[in-house]
């Protein structure tokens, strides 16, 4: 064979051998997809997070304004499927609101979504460090080990390596997998059914702390004493229900594309719904909404009302509390950090932001350079807050319901204006492209004008407040005036994307 | 003739297409680029849809093969492919069987400080599942010019006698000379045993060489010698190496079926040695040997 040392002709095939995707359609089921949805919603986190800041508002009502929370995101969550079957990216509402309103709505837009995420993964950490610390102190038997995380050197240290995992773990290009995620959501309903359980047990029996009669007041939201009140309220429970809306979004995943995304959507909502019911009233049942003791209006219990409440209620067996909310909340995490990075990635992309947000890493093929840059903004944001606040976790939890009424409402927003032209083609483009964003929309933005501006009282949240002004304000509109400062220089420096030449508007 | 190619955009992507040029110059294969991206998963991220990031990934990963496809020169012929997949090595094999591909080439490193080969992750799972022979890129490695030497690292596992056959076909196609490596030495760790596997390994060549017409000149233009040494590592130093050289080395016996397997031997030899290293899994020659006389001439072994 020593003849066969022919000079071949060279063939640079270069698109031609590009194979197709590959992708795997109809790999997700009807469970499948609820379960995603669950997981996304974080159940456990979500209710240890934003329970006691919701009473510190509306107090009984608390059931009332969980339910009605849900009519905005329902609404917003409409529009977003249609943006979303319409152009399908990465950079979700910050290409649709581009391709919407132009170049710098579309960016503050993406900058909302940006801050929403990472203002929620400091969170996130800071719950996991707080479980974390009282899961060793309950497996040890020592309460003192659940003190830890009140030192604040100690506290700030642990949460930035919990971030600094997690961004690792996302650097590296790993994802929670199907089967965690079933065992996630499983274990995380089995403990939010437990915890009800235990609480209505120890109302039944007279040992509860402060047991207080359920009544129908408790589902009346106009009971609620004011407004600002309900806004807040508002504002709160669509942080509860954020992330339902992928159940939504899901197409080509799903076996049956027609049916498939709507009943998961359905079946998702009611799960979290009964979910949040049951705990909420249990929790209210057996610990009141007094401000002293295990109160749920107790200051000391807004933070992550769980910590407080699990030992009483669950005896021994509130270990199983903290393993559940350390999972999820470390889960979550996890599959948050994919968020930011991929919007950074996708504004990097589009020139919206400098170039190495658009890179992605050879070997793990993440996105790189969005990716550290997420865990550095998250370590910063939740230093600040740590340091500033006197109770970080609430007045965190009450900027992020601000910031994603922010980017939802514009979202929203951007789904009215974008399918204008097709809004009273027929009665399903009337009511999803047009009526149920629109009301959604105009639902959320008012709610955060009304939250920033009562925000601004130095009373507001945890009560913290730097120059005479509260620190809740200080911090969701500082993380928006940031945003307006950064897309200035970026429109000085990079001003391409800003003429509107990388995403035109319309189609 | 195909050789696969595992391209990733780092050194590691760059010592695999060098190595990929310099055997298909030899040989005139032609090469598959493949870049596998990762399956985007939609249980693994909350408030970020898949939709789009799998086209970012694409776009990118179609601009990262253009750039491969331009280090690879003009008189070898070149596809690029994109793949997907939860893991590299399981998606490169499925491409390689796919294409019909006679050797897989990979980059095999990963940053190691004081060894040319620390096995990277992906490297490690290939050699564990593969059903086609495995060449390993050094760090660095940067020859595109055809091979000058085939050499075969051969112990007394069963087996070995195809190994070699293997290599001579290698050799033989390529008409560059053959070196057979007895490892035997190292394999009882006996330095005495030297004459007796010098011995083995030339009886070895003699009655493997007429399997082909080429062979018989080839047997003229083979040299044997036996690795000796008080440690792998050391054995590997104390032999010459040409530039150009690579050295094929069966799996061991641990292997399933015709997966490779790296046996614990070679592994260490893997981490000592300066040239690229092709793995063949036990058994993989066996394809070839069932049509002795066809003038198929596909594949390594010897026709």
């Amino acid at each position: 064979m020593s003849t066969e040392h022919v000079t071949a002709k060279a063939s640079h095939d270069t698109h031609a051998g590009l194979s197709a995707k590959g992708l795997k359609a109809g790999s997700v089921g009807l469970i499948g997809a609820v379960v995603i949805g669950v997981s996304c919603i974080a159940p456990a986190y979500t209710l240890t997070a934003a329970l006691g800041p919701t009473v510190a508002e509306v107090g009984v009502q608390l059931p009332a304004i969980f339910l009605v929370g849900f009519i905005p995101m329902l609404l917003v969550a409409f529009g977003y499927r249609e943006l979303n079957n319409a152009m399908p990216d990465a950079g979700t509402s910050f290409t649709w609101a581009s391709r919407a309103f132009g170049p710098w709505i579309g960016w503050m837009g993406g900058w909302g979504l940006i801050a929403a995420t990472i203002i929620v993964l400091s969170n996130l950490a800071a719950v996991a460090v707080d479980f974390f610390y009282l899961m060793l102190a309950q497996l040890f038997g020592n309460p003192e080990l659940a003190d830890l995380t009140l030192n604040l050197p100690l506290n700030i240290a642990t949460t930035l390596v919990f971030i600094a995992l997690a961004c690792w773990i996302s650097y590296r290009g790993m994802e929670t997998t199907k089967g965690v995620q079933y065992v996630l959501v499983a274990f995380q309903l089995f403990v939010l059914g437990w915890f009800a359980v235990a609480a209505f047990s120890h109302v039944a029996n007279g040992t509860a702390f402060d047991a207080t009669a359920i009544t129908p007041e408790w589902f009346n939201p106009f009971a609620v004493e004011s407004f600002s009140a309900f806004a807040a309220g508002v504002s709160l429970s669509i942080f509860i229900y954020w992330g339902w809306d992928v159940t939504l979004t899901m197409n080509e995943e799903t076996r049956n594309p027609e049916k498939t995304p709507g009943r998961a959507a359905t079946l998702t909502v009611l799960v979290i719904v009964i979910i949040y019911m049951t705990v909420a009233l249990a929790t209210l049942a057996y610990a009141g909404v007094g401000q002293e003791g295990l109160g749920a209006g107790n200051p000391e219990n807004q933070g992550s009302i769980f910590a407080v409440l699990a030992g009483p209620v669950m005896g021994p067996f509130a270990i199983l509390m903290s393993l559940s909310i350390l999972s999820s909340s470390a889960a979550s995490l996890q599959s948050t950090f994919v968020s930011p990075a991929r919007t950074l990635l996708a504004m990097g992309h589009y020139k919206a932001l400098p170039t190495q947000f658009g890179r992605i890493s050879p070997t793990f093929k993440s996105p790189s350079y969005a990716t550290i840059a997420a865990a550095v903004a998250a370590a910063g944001f939740y230093v600040i807050t740590r340091t500033t606040s006197e109770n970080a976790l609430w007045d965190t939890i009450t900027a992020l319901g601000m910031m994603i009424c922010f980017y939802y409402g514009i979202t929203a927003l951007a789904c009215v204006w974008f399918f204008r032209s097709e809004a009273f083609s027929g009665t399903r483009a009337f009511f999803f492209k047009f009526l149920a964003p629109l009301l959604g929309g105009v639902i959320l933005l008012v709610m955060f004008v009304k939250t920033a501006y009562d925000s601004m009282d130095p009373a507001y949240g945890s009560g913290s407040s730097v120059g005479g002004i509260g620190l809740v304000f200080v911090l969701g509109m500082g993380v928006i005036l940031l945003g307006v400062v950064l897309m200035l220089v970026m429109a000085k420096v990079r001003p391409e994307f800003f003429k509107g030449k990388v995403l035109p508007t319309g189609y | 003739m195909r050789y696969v190619v595992g391209y990733s955009a780092n050194a590691r992507g760059h010592d695999a297409v060098n190595l990929a040029v310099s055997l298909a110059r030899g040989r005139g294969a032609s090469l598959d680029l493949v870049l596998v991206v990762p399956e985007v998963q939609q249980f693994g991220a909350a408030h970020a849809p898949k939709a789009g990031f799998e086209n970012l990934l694409n776009e990118q990963a179609r601009q990262w093969l253009d750039e491969a496809l331009a280090l690879v020169p003009a008189d070898v012929p070149a596809q690029a492919h994109i793949r997907t997949g939860d893991s590299d090595a399981q998606a490169l094999i499925e491409a390689a069987e796919e294409l019909g591909a006679d050797i897989l080439v990979i980059g095999a490193t990963s940053t190691g400080l004081f060894k040319r080969f620390t096995i990277g992750s992906v490297a490690s799972a290939l050699l564990h599942a593969s059903t086609v022979p495995v060449a390993l890129a050094p760090h660095g490695y940067y020859r595109q010019e055809a091979l000058t030497r085939i050499s075969c690292g051969l112990g007394t596992r069963s087996g070995a006698e195809k190994l070699l056959d293997f290599a001579i076909g290698m050799a033989a196609n390529r008409a560059v000379p053959l070196r057979v490596v007895s490892l035997l030495a190292l394999d009882g760790g006996d330095p005495a045993a030297a004459g007796a596997a010098r011995e083995y390994a030339e009886k070895t060549v003699a009655a493997a060489a007429p399997v082909s017409p080429s062979g018989v000149q080839l047997a003229a233009r083979t040299d044997v010698v036996v690795a000796q040494g008080r440690s792998i590592e050391e054995a590997v130093d104390g032999l010459n190496w040409e530039d150009g050289e690579v050295l094929v080395i069966g799996s061991s016996r641990l292997a399933q079926g015709r997966s490779i397997f790296l046996g614990s031997t070679a592994n260490r030899i893997l981490r000592a040695l300066p040239v690229p290293m092709l793995v063949v899994p036990s058994g993989y020659e066996l394809k070839h040997q069932n049509h002795p006389t066809s003038n198929d001439t596909s594949g390594e072994a010897p026709q």
